[in-house]
């Protein structure tokens, strides 16, 4: 089964903990849809995904990883 | 529970309340025989034109308690933003809707095609509204919860 794994927890600890509501307001989406795609419960647009990773300025493939098995 | 699931959660409560208001004046008027008449149809109308008039007043109501209430027990300040999320869980949670809506309409052609009244008709495709919109606001609870 495809699956969208990611780092953001992590990234937020390195950032100086920052809180999920301070990631959501930098990337312009509701706390709870920071939530939802930590716990792998949602799986964001493209442009979405780019914001994240512009946020904490890493690449997008040391936010999200992809896996087809 | 953001402002999408609490907008679904009051969705879902508004129609019940509004469902149960519903049957209990029809089915008072049916026992006293306002729909015996040529003119049952009418009668029905102006009944859910009364209802559509309680639904609008119950639903502001009720979303207001759930905001207070999640307030109070959360304590979280309101955010009434949406975003991608919300939309996408809006989209999938309407088109599931739509299918039962379509699918349910096309059942009640084929109850009047066999004989059905139209007094019946306009009853069932009025309950399959009010269903298609429970499921929506059901679902969207589910996708929340689950994952969408």
């Amino acid at each position: 089964v495809p699956r969208i794994e990611n780092r953001i927890r992590r990234l937020r600890f390195d950032a100086g903990e920052m809180t999920q509501k301070d990631l959501a307001d930098r990337v312009g989406v509701t706390r709870q849809t920071i939530i939802a795609i930590e716990g792998a419960k949602y799986s964001p647009t493209l442009e979405l995904a780019f914001r994240i990773a512009r946020a904490f300025d890493v690449p997008l493939d040391q936010v999200f990883t992809f896996h087809d098995e | 529970m953001s402002f999408g699931e609490r907008e679904a959660a009051s969705g879902l409560i508004t129609t019940l309340i509004v469902t149960l208001l519903f049957l209990w004046r029809i089915s008072g008027q049916y026992a006293d025989g306002a729909f015996d008449g040529p003119d049952a149809l009418q009668t029905w109308a102006r009944s859910v034109l009364v209802l559509v008039a309680w639904s609008i007043g119950i639903a502001i109501a009720v979303f207001i308690a759930v905001a207070i209430l999640h307030g109070i027990l959360t304590g979280e300040t309101d955010d009434d933003r949406k975003d991608e999320r919300d939309r996408d869980i809006d989209r999938r949670s309407l088109t599931w809707a739509w299918y039962l809506l379509s699918f349910g309409i096309l059942g009640v052609i084929i109850d009047l095609a066999l004989g059905a009244s139209a007094f019946r008709a306009v009853n069932l495709i009025l309950a399959l509204c009010g269903l298609s919109e429970a499921f929506r606001d059901a679902a969207k609870l589910v996708l929340y919860r689950r994952g969408a």
